[in-house]
């Protein structure tokens, strides 16, 4: 708080004094008011030290029976008593209903649950309903201290990375104006050396050679000065493209159980569904097959001495891939019936290929009748 | 059925799998198509001839008798209907049996029912008419060795080949037959299902019988039981074993393969096992009932999906079998040698005179032909090459006018655009 509004503040109230010892700041200039929230009765703070020292007593004020302690006391922010208690209340409410915009359903639902919020607070502070409210808030607080932890959570990591990306932004300016002083110190720099070495120049030399000096120096100047500009430029670049990878928005999470039926509209929390694990065939069974079983071994006079000959198996043939091979092959498309499916097929995936096929010949004797 | 599905994703049933309704649309319009062009191309070959003439001679016919004769002529050209062409291509089917047989070693009966696939997918969308079969064969042929791993040399190939057929005619219509296969070499026979049919019965005749997935409760004793106690197959004395008669269904199942499974459409019209098992049973018909019964149980109830399933396959089964049975092979045949012979003498005269010489054509050049792969890549797409080429040439005419009048902003010539409107 600026100071001057404080001294403003300590001079109006020059004849204030403590409700409780009665003394006023006219004798004691030190003399600070405390309040407490359960009550907002403004006391001194040596008599909340006398009072409050020796464990939670009463309010010495007269007909408030409320139980404080020392410890709940603090000091006024705002001169208007109301004002303080209101915002203390929407404080504790805010911290309760702490839902955030993303995890409603819609605008609506986050509109009408502002609405809410607000009405709550409305009612707290003017005293209706206050049991209802209280006990409202008391149960949804206890149903949803995760979420309203994790939002809080998420609440302090931004304003955490909102500082931090301030403090960011203000070290590289005032790296950019060190730059700049820099560059200009440097350019003074030059520009006097410059102009020493130009006179030098002429007083060694001729005086035929007076022009030429001088355009020679202001070649020179003009090159430098061009160099240094581009150095400039590149430092910016560099600065800004820093600036350009600004620290990643926290990703809000919403993860949400349930919740009292205090707040509508929030949105259904999908909990995916466990990951089966990995069927390479999709839910095809390898080697089954609907018409026979594939044995590993068939008879046959013609086959049979294959399975001890060394010069056919050292090259790695397999009979049981000649076995299921032509096993296969005697039942595959045995219940295909082309005429039933071709037609079925034609109709639903656009024709295939004939009314193609005949378009080309179409054409060409199209053509063939035009070139005539 | 899983194997079904393994199947369905085959170029043969996804690319040339018909109906047989599909399939005549299919060929009549190839053959319409074809027929207008050869009409054409056959008055242009005679202007071309005409103008020669008159221009030696000096003298400009009128326009009027000029239009009479045209038309005069125009009647002649007959060309051939659809059956005809499918009963030439079928004769040069044939002939790929006899090209391959021809060879030493001869060929194996695999590589040459990939050839007679080709060829006849080639005339699916192809003419005889405009590609005579008899340049397109041996080029079919050639491509089936190198598709089915049954490496020969181009020029061993060639000499095998009767006739004066150069090295150059045979692999000159070979991008053509490519592209008009859509790029699918991929020919699913029933030859091998066979063997693996025929080993598993065997299989099951020695005890060895394993329980079908959908039938738990078979033991491989009952099922030996079952196979050795079937009725011997229909005008066939019993044979002595039950292995003689697994070769013998064998041998003779694999001969309608090679036969009449290549010379029919069974290949457009049904699926490999489906061929085989009707060609089993066609050569042992209560053996094929047999092991369809060990495949698929026979619920009572028709609601179940595997009695649908059966009955739809049974009812499949046998109109394979029949269009299997119905082929005739044209050797044995002198009615069909004598219709032959009429459409190759009407063929000689309704040939596309414009795809005659093959080889002589400028071959595609490499840029043109990598932009017609790339367009047949897409499987929506198969223009015949010809057709393309024309395309191309008349795009690149296009474009040069457009350019033409392009250059200047103002558009073209406005006198000219008046005369035109006038005349107009």
């Amino acid at each position: 708080m600026p100071p001057s509004r404080e001294a403003l503040v300590n001079r109006g109230d020059e004849d204030e004094v403590c409700p409780v010892c009665k003394s006023s700041r006219y004798l004691n200039p030190d003399m600070r008011f405390l309040i407490n929230p359960e009550c907002y009765h403004k006391m001194c703070e040596s008599c909340v030290d006398r009072i409050f020292s020796g464990g939670p007593a009463n309010c010495p004020v007269a007909g408030c029976h409320k139980t404080l302690r020392k410890n709940r006391f603090r000091k006024q922010t705002f001169e208007d008593i109301h004002v303080e208690r209101e915002v203390d209340i929407r404080r504790r409410v805010m911290t309760v209903l702490n839902r955030r915009e993303e995890e409603f359903d819609s605008k609506l639902d986050w509109d009408n649950f502002l609405e809410q919020r607000e009405e709550i607070i409305f009612n707290l502070v003017n005293r209706i309903d206050v049991a209802k409210t209280e006990a409202d808030l008391q149960s949804y607080a206890s149903e949803n201290m995760r979420s309203i932890r994790a939002n809080q959570a998420l609440e302090a990591k931004e304003v955490s990375s909102f500082q931090e990306r301030q403090n960011h932004e203000q070290e590289l300016a005032r790296l950019r104006r060190q730059a700049a002083k820099e560059e200009y110190e440097n350019e003074r720099k030059e520009l006097l050396a410059g102009r020493e070495n130009y006179l030098n120049n002429l007083a060694q030399g001729r005086a035929g050679d007076a022009a030429a000096i001088a355009q020679k120096v202001m070649l020179k100047k003009s090159s430098a000065r061009r160099s240094e500009e581009e150095r400039i430029r590149q430092k910016q670049a560099a600065l800004r493209g820093t600036d350009a990878q600004k620290p990643a928005y926290p990703g809000a999470v919403t993860a949400e159980e349930g919740g009292s039926g205090l707040i509508k509209g929030l949105k259904k929390i999908k909990t995916p569904e466990p990951e089966k694990p990995y069927d390479p065939f999709g839910g095809m069974v390898p080697n089954k097959r609907d018409y026979y079983t594939l044995r590993d071994h068939y008879p046959s006079s013609y086959l049979d001495p294959i399975r001890q000959d060394t010069r056919m198996l050292a090259g790695g043939y397999d009979l049981q891939e000649y076995y299921s091979r032509t096993m296969l092959e005697a039942f595959a498309g045995l219940g295909c019936f082309i005429d039933e499916e071709v037609p079925k097929r034609q109709a639903s995936s656009f024709n295939v290929m004939k009314p193609v096929a005949t378009q080309g010949a179409a054409l060409a004797a199209g053509s063939g009748s035009g070139s005539i | 059925m899983i194997e079904d599905d393994f199947y369905r994703t085959s170029s043969q049933f996804r690319l040339w799998s018909f109906t047989e309704e599909s399939l005549r649309t299919v060929r009549q319009k190839t053959n319409s198509l074809a027929s207008d062009r050869v009409r054409i191309a056959l008055r242009r070959a005679r202007e071309a001839r005409q103008s020669a003439n008159s221009s030696a001679a000096g003298t400009p016919n009128p326009n009027g008798s000029d239009a009479d004769s045209k038309a005069g002529e125009e009647k002649d050209i007959e060309c051939l209907t659809s059956e005809e062409e499918q009963d030439l291509v079928r004769y040069y089917c044939e002939q790929i049996i006899q090209l391959g047989e021809s060879y030493k070693p001869p060929m194996p009966s695999i590589v040459r029912a990939t050839a007679i696939q080709y060829l006849r997918r080639f005339y699916l969308t192809n003419s005889p008419m405009t590609y005579h079969p008899k340049t397109i064969m041996p080029c079919a042929l050639f491509i089936a060795t190198k598709t089915d791993n049954y490496y020969m040399s181009l020029r061993q190939f060639a000499d095998g080949v009767p006739g004066d057929t150069t090295a150059e005619d045979i692999i000159a219509p070979e991008f053509l037959v490519m592209q008009s296969l859509r790029f699918t070499f991929d020919v699913r026979h029933p030859f091998r299902g066979l063997e693996g049919g025929i080993m598993e019965l065997n299989a099951i005749s020695q005890g060895l019988g394993e329980p079908a997935p959908h039938l738990p409760n078979q033991s491989a004793e009952d099922l030996r039981r079952a196979i050795l106690s079937l009725p011997p197959p229909l005008n066939t004395p019993s044979p002595p074993s039950i292995s003689d008669r697994l070769a013998r269904a064998h041998h003779n199942t694999r001969e309608i393969l090679k036969s009449a499974a290549q010379m029919t459409d069974a290949y457009f019209l049904y699926t490999p096992s489906q061929i085989w098992l009707s060609a089993l049973s066609l050569a042992d018909a209560p053996l094929a009932q047999f092991y369809l019964d060990t495949k698929l149980p026979n619920p009572t109830e028709s609601e179940h999906p595997l009695a649908q399933l059966r009955a739809k396959l049974l009812q499949t089964l046998s109109s394979c079998a029949t269009l299997l049975q119905s082929y005739k092979p044209l050797g044995s045949d002198p009615e069909q040698k004598k219709a032959m012979r009429r459409i190759g003498k009407k063929l000689y005269h309704c040939q596309n005179p414009e795809k005659v010489n093959l080889a002589g054509q400028k071959r595609i050049p490499a840029a043109a032909a990598a932009a017609i792969a790339s367009a047949a890549g897409n499987p929506s797409d198969t223009p015949t090459p010809d057709s393309e080429m024309e395309r191309l040439a008349k795009k690149r005419k296009l474009e040069a006018e457009q350019q033409k009048a392009g250059n200047d902003i103002f558009g073209g010539d406005l006198v000219m655009e008046r005369t035109r409107d006038r005349q107009a």
